[in-house]
């Protein structure tokens, strides 16, 4: 069985690298386990197991069976010793309802690990003094429980900010590290559409901001993450429900058939009793699946929260699995935020170790992405520093200007900066522009790369190739989408050209260039019209109506109100690329599922071999008992004990999922019908004769 | 022995053989393109249209077609209902047979309107030749047509076409498809030998005695026979069926009786295959069920063959089982003959199914409890991609998708559907009656003993096999007798044969049909999701051993119990000598 | 004599109170309602049961068994309701 310790290793060994900012719901796994024996008990409810067809017929079954303990000749007299078929009678009731109690188990377990889930998100959420701002401008104190959508409120350094909102006034630095896990503070001020949007449970560390308050008690996204982890409000998915009817099939089949085989075991006179057709009915039933469903639609949500999203219902995470089409945003999913420089383009005779020494002599002031990584590749280029840089001051960048620089011991001034305001500053300085300045210029521009001109006083040396800088490890990640038959495109600002050579880098299968907002609502509609469902990540108010048309709609946290209102996730530490572990997790549940399901069916092979000839044995068919149980007893006992055993043997299957692996749908169902469907023919046959060798009675 | 196995090879491979060009030629029918027989059928049709006022090129909605099927299918029963029961006044009745017991009527009516043909009479001394040949001739034409429109209409559904109007496939599936082949075919039984007359019974001397004279029934045999065997019906025209010399007289006519019988339910998974455009899938399904049939009959030959041990033992020598056999088709052809009525639900004999082997009890009652092995008159093909829909349900899940089948997702209806109309109406038409029937007293001496018994002649295991076989062959609408059971008037265990019977009948034909159709209209309705390396691909000799895997865990293991305690336990019992 | 005039409206008042509660109760609550009326109904039917076995079984015994075909019966309609309509389960 699986411990807290397990799963929390099991968390970090998934994915290394994202280990460090999944920490943040920590979730209290102790006392997990004694709480779900107790609920494992307290779900006996027939109130609660009503809900559950498979199991509820498992809980009348056991009625019936306890009543025969009580009086074996209860619905007609039998044949056997009654001491002895008082104590079979027994023994089947209780594994019936040790059945019952592992089915309600494994729910229970699932759901214990969302509360505590729930609680360490809840945790951030406490209930805080919120000053609101009342409309004649007084400040009245209140419960930030008690907050409605429209209030304003005004946070000041040092506060809770007590609930979802969006700021209108103020510019502060807030701590987010409470739901992100990202130490850095975050800047905050109205009207910049990304950075107006807070979070209630942050933590406002400087100046003060007048917030507007944009969900009612309740109703803000955590709430309904914990809503939704909890299992309190676990509404059935679409394909649970199909699933449910298949399962409800089987067991009314199953019903029909062990109801009607009484007469017919009694014409050909090999009569049974009541309490060994109910252990038949209790073996045919798909009670594994039937009692592992609720749990693994638990844990796939469980799963989503670990990763630090946050669903806003079980429909989107299933929905997951089945997108055909991703679409992202080229800048911050597919390139990193900033350009690293790549090349440097010298002009009019110069050499490119020339340009790299004055590019470098340029840069060493420069602490940006930028200016570090033109350090990093002059000094590949074997430049180096030939001055004191205590001497040296540095020329910041400024909007203004649009170049940087140093102006050295020796007095010269070198800058970089875009290629129009070099020249101008060469002019200045009366130098001259070079003929090859231009041809560098465009060349740069439509490999998709920014250019920076590197001059020294009046002489333009040469010009530096910025260049889109694919995330580390995408390409294979979107191969793994294309085998798993998912299609990607990005849409980006750039031209036609630019957006080309980042989408062959980057491997996307197609690619928006020029996009603008509309552009990405269209394609979405354009995807969904051939029947493909979309996922896309969005954080801009002008991102909310493709958001909302999306079939799985990914807001980053630090994105807009408006965008996190029409997404159907949100994701806390504002990581695009997570899309891709979504469809995974998705893809996953619905795996789980399916191979529970397999298996728990598969099962009926062996169990009707085990039970089927000993109890009919009258009838001469025992040489069908080709597992040589020992009797008839051993036979239905060891089946039972197997079907009961299976349950909690799979639990930890069910809350982990099944492994997943991005391979093509055939490889997939080839690998998982051999392990779930083979397998599940093959090890009840071992498994029940091992039980029946095992048992101490003949 | 060897001679034998070469006679089902043979005629198996005649089967395969006619697939392409039936399956393909009923492909362009019912997708309206043009045949070689239009420039006959156009203006015969057109007429025809115009007489019943069927606007052919109106669609219906999945509904529509129901209540067209139902309806229609009520009429019809209504008419023959009339003419059975008026049969004492109507022409060409030369042995002036009166109406039968209204019970009897009933569930001829039933079941020949759902293109059972179980008979619970003698046809020869029940029904006259009017009450045949228009009464239940026309059935044997419009019950095969029904199940035909509605396969078709399956078919177009789950390709995402609109469903077709059914009046258009009724008349069609007549003229177009039953028509031609049996013209050839009362051509050819005629010329086997098969008598095709009104004349009263031949009054013949005896050849032992020339004093005594003998009365030989005949009468118009040869195009009912070709119609029973090609529309599945199995109704014959004699008590014996398709072991009365006048309705099969000679290997040959039984070679055309057998392959006229699977040719139209295989043929039409191939017509599936054109329709889909996908030609692969419809071979590899086809492989699939022509393996499970092989596999039958070479269990069922071989039992046969090795014949029965308690018998061998007073022979002395092994012999075949030849118990119930017609010696002119011997072991080989019968235990062909036995598989492929059972499997194609046509319910036609040409050996006594009672005498086989337990084997042959198992194999006959397998068909019939899958009913895909080739299966029923168009609804066979729809149930067998029913089972697939079933398949991808259960297996799609694990590769992480909501399944879908031909680009469409299998959701709750599709479930409740193919679940419904697959695993439940079976065992709820076939063991309810079964366990009540095996409930009610029997009668003390076994057969003959007055008053209500339920008219099972064998004790044990034999018994339960005769019963869960009626049982089966009604709701399967297979059509086919084991035997030993008292179900024809007079005596008095008719009416609960006839009246429960007719229950597992209409279970077993309509409730499937509108959720075949119901099934049909929702798969059209939906968006198709365009292929990917993510879709779980269903034209796979992987998936398509999957759905072979479903078929046997999902439809066999329902029965394996039945099975146990009947077939298997009578083997067991045999195996041992007792028997 | 009079004075229990005043008694027994108050008291038939209280009854038909009592009543009128016991039945909206019944009418919310469902489920015993069809408890008691499954076994109003399994006393016709045990009856008939024990008439069909011919005296093989005791009365108590066939008043169970035709009590348990009874509850396989409402186990399958159950089963019907919840595939027909799985969502509110």
């Amino acid at each position: 069985m699986q411990t807290p310790q397990d799963s929390d290793s099991l968390q970090s060994s998934r994915s290394g690298k994202r280990d460090s900012r999944r920490h943040t719901p920590k979730a209290n796994m102790s006392g997990l386990y004694q709480r779900a024996i107790r609920e494992a008990f307290i779900k006996l409810d027939p109130r609660t197991e009503v809900k559950n067809p498979v199991m509820f017929v498992v809980w009348v079954g056991t009625i019936v069976t306890f009543l025969v303990t009580l009086d074996p000749n209860l619905f007609g007299t039998v044949q056997a010793d009654p001491g002895q078929q008082r104590l079979l009678n027994g023994l089947i009731t209780f594994i019936l309802f040790f059945t019952l109690v592992f089915a309600n188990f494994a729910e229970a377990v699932a759901e214990g690990r969302g509360k505590a889930q729930a609680d360490a998100l809840r945790s951030t959420r406490s209930d805080t003094i919120a000053h609101k701002l009342l409309p004649d401008g007084s400040i009245q104190e209140v419960s930030s429980t008690e907050l409605q959508r429209g209030d304003q409120v005004k946070v000041v350094a040092g506060d809770m900010i007590p609930a979802d909102g969006e700021v209108i006034k103020g510019i502060a630095s807030v701590d987010e590290s409470a739901i992100t896990g990202e130490s850095a503070p975050v800047l905050k001020q109205p009207g910049t559409d990304i950075m107006s949007s807070v979070t209630g449970g942050t933590r406002i560390l400087s100046d003060e901001l007048i917030l507007k308050v944009a969900s009612d008690p309740g109703q803000g996204f955590i709430d309904r993450m914990i809503a939704l982890v909890e299992g309190a409000e676990r509404v059935k998915t679409p394909n649970e429900i199909a699933l449910t009817v298949l399962l409800t099939v089987l067991t009314l089949v199953f019903l029909i058939v062990v109801a009607t085989v009484s007469p017919l075991a009694n014409y050909v006179q090999a009569p049974t009793t009541i309490a060994i057709l109910i252990s038949l009915l209790v073996a045919l039933i798909p009670t594994t699946i039937g009692g592992l469903l609720s749990a693994i639609g638990i844990a796939g949500m469980d799963r989503v929260a670990q990763f630090n999203v946050i669903a806003t219902s079980g429909r989107a995470v299933e929905a997951c699995g089945d997108i055909s089409t991703l679409v992202l945003d080229k800048t911050g999913t597919i390139t990193l935020g900033n350009r690293l420089a790549d090349e440097f383009i010298p002009v009019d005779g110069h050499t490119v170790e020339e340009v790299a020494q004055i590019a470098l002599a340029a840069s060493v002031f420069d602490e940006t992405p930028e200016g570090k990584s033109i350090v990093i590749l002059a000094e590949r280029n074997s430049a180096n520093i030939n001055f004191n840089t205590d001497d040296a001051s540095g020329v910041e960048f400024t909007a203004r200007t649009r170049m940087s620089g140093t102006d050295l011991p020796n007095g010269k001034e070198v800058r970089k900066g875009a290629v129009d305001a070099v020249k101008g500053f060469v002019r200045s300085r009366g130098g001259t522009i070079p003929v090859q300045l231009d041809a560098a210029y465009e060349r740069v521009s439509r490999l998709g790369g920014t250019p920076l001109a590197v001059c020294q006083d009046g002489e333009i040396y040469g010009v530096i190739y910025l260049k889109d800088i694919v995330k580390a490890g995408l390409r294979e990640r979107f191969d793994q989408l294309r085998r798993m038959g998912v299609k990607t495109i990005m849409l980006t600002g750039d031209n036609r050209i630019t957006a080309s050579v980042i989408a062959e880098e980057a491997g996307v299968d197609d690619f928006i260039a020029e996009a603008t907002p509309e552009d990405k609502i269209d394609v979405i509609r354009r995807e969904q019209a051939e029947g493909k469902l979309v996922a896309m990540t969005g954080d801009g108010t002008n991102d909310a109506p493709a958001l909302a048309q999306a079939n799985v709609g990914v807001a980053m946290n630090s994105g807009t109100q408006a965008a996190k209102e029409a997404a159907n996730m949100v994701d806390l530490d504002s990581d695009p690329t997570k899309l891709i572990d979504l469809v995974t997790i998705g893809k996953q549940l619905l795996i789980t599922r399916g191979a529970l399901t397999t298996f728990s069916i598969a099962n009926d092979i062996a169990k009707y071999f085990a039970i089927i000839p000993t109890i009919f044995a009258a009838a001469g068919i025992g040489s069908l008992n080709i597992m040589g149980l020992k009797s008839p007893q051993s036979a239905i006992i060891s089946a039972l004990i197997y079907n009961a055993l299976i349950i909690p043997a799979l639990i930890p299957l069910a809350l982990k999922g099944v492994q997943f692996r991005p391979l093509t749908a055939d490889q997939l169902l080839r690998r998982n019908i051999l392990i779930y469907g083979v397998g599940g023919v093959i090890a009840p046959f071992i498994a029940i004769k091992i039980i029946d060798v095992l048992l101490p009675f003949s | 022995m060897f001679q034998g196995w070469i006679q089902i090879a043979l005629t198996l491979l005649i089967v395969v053989a006619i697939t392409p060009f039936l399956g393909g030629y009923m492909a362009r029918v019912y997708l309206g393109e043009r045949t070689l027989l239009d420039p006959v059928l156009n203006p015969v049709e057109r007429i025809l249209f115009k007489l019943s006022g069927v606007q052919t090129r109106e669609n219906m909605t999945g509904w529509q077609y129901i209540k067209a099927v139902l309806y229609s299918n009520l009429v019809m029963a209504l008419l023959l209902t009339f003419i059975l029961f008026s049969q004492g006044w109507l022409p060409f009745n030369p042995t002036a047979l009166s109406e039968p017991t209204w019970d009897t009527v009933l569930h001829t009516v039933i079941s020949f309107i759902t293109n059972t043909d179980q008979q619970h009479y003698s046809g020869e001394t029940t029904y006259g030749y009017f009450a045949q040949f228009a009464g239940l001739g026309y059935m044997l034409f419009v019950s095969a047509a029904t199940g035909l429109a509605v396969g078709i209409a399956f078919i177009r559904g789950l390709t995402g076409r609109p469903l077709g109007n059914f009046y258009v496939d009724l008349t069609q599936s007549i003229t177009r498809i039953l028509l031609p082949i049996g013209i050839i075919g009362t051509i050819l039984f005629i010329a086997g030998g098969v008598p095709e007359t009104l004349t009263g019974p031949a009054i013949v001397p005896t050849l032992e005695n020339p004093a005594i004279s003998q009365a030989i029934a005949r009468g118009p045999v040869a195009h009912f026979e070709i119609l029973k065997q090609i529309g599945e019906n199995g109704g014959g025209f004699f008590a014996v069926n398709s072991a009365h010399p006048f309705e099969n007289p000679s290997p040959f006519t039984n070679l055309i009786q057998t392959v006229g019988m699977v040719m139209i339910p295989s043929s039409f998974i191939y017509t599936y295959g054109v329709i889909a455009n996908n030609r692969k899938q419809a071979w590899l399904v086809y492989g699939m069920v022509l393996t499970i049939s092989i596999v039958f009959i070479i269990f069922n030959g071989i039992s046969e063959y090795n014949g029965n041990p308690a018998v061998n033992a007073l022979l002395g020598g092994q012999v075949p089982n030849l118990e119930g056999k017609e010696v002119r088709f011997g072991w080989a052809q019968s235990a062909l003959f036995s598989v492929i009525t059972t499997g194609t639900m046509t319910g036609a004999v040409n050996s006594f199914h009672d005498s086989f082997m337990p084997t042959g009890g198992f194999v006959m009652m397998s068909n019939m409890f899958l009913q895909i092995i080739w299966g029923g008159q168009g609804t066979g093909t729809a149930y067998l991609f029913a089972y697939l829909i079933l398949a991808v349900f259960v297996t799609g899940l694990m590769v992480g998708r909501t399944p879908e089948f031909l680009g469409r997702k299998i959701e709750k209806r599709e479930v409740v559907l193919a679940g419904f109309l697959i695993l439940l109406v079976h065992p709820i038409a076939i063991l309810i009656p079964g366990a009540i029937a095996m409930s009610l007293p029997s009668a003390p001496d076994g057969v003959t003993a007055q008053g209500f018994y339920n008219g099972i002649t064998n004790p044990s295991f034999h018994g339960l096999t005769q019963v869960l076989y009626e049982y089966a062959s009604a709701a399967a609408n297979n059509g086919s007798g084991f035997g030993g059971l008292l179900t024809s008037q007079p005596a008095p265990s008719a009416l609960w044969w006839n009246l429960s019977a007719s229950f597992s009948l209409l279970a077993g034909r309509y409730v499937p049909i509108v959720a075949l159709l119901l099934l049909a209209d929702s798969m059209s309705r939906k968006q198709p999701v365009p292929m990917t390396s993510g879709t779980l691909r269903t034209d796979t000799g992987l998936f398509t051993g999957i759905t072979a895997g479903v078929i046997l865990i999902m439809g066999a293991l329902t029965f394996f119990p039945v099975l146990a305690l009947g077939p298997i336990a009578e083997a067991f019992q045999i195996a041992k000598g007792i028997g | 004599m009079k004075r229990f005039d005043v008694r027994p409206p108050v008291l038939t008042a209280q009854i038909a109170e009592d009543m009128t509660e016991i039945w909206s109760e019944w009418r919310r609550q469902k489920l015993p309602l069809y408890l008691f009326l499954g076994l109003c109904f399994n006393l016709v039917l045990a009856p008939a049961v024990f008439a069909a076995t011919g005296g093989e079984m005791s009365r108590s015994q066939t008043y169970w068994l035709s009590a348990l075909g009874l509850v396989t019966i409402a186990l399958a309609i159950y089963l019907f309701f919840v595939m027909f309509v799985p969502e509110k389960f």
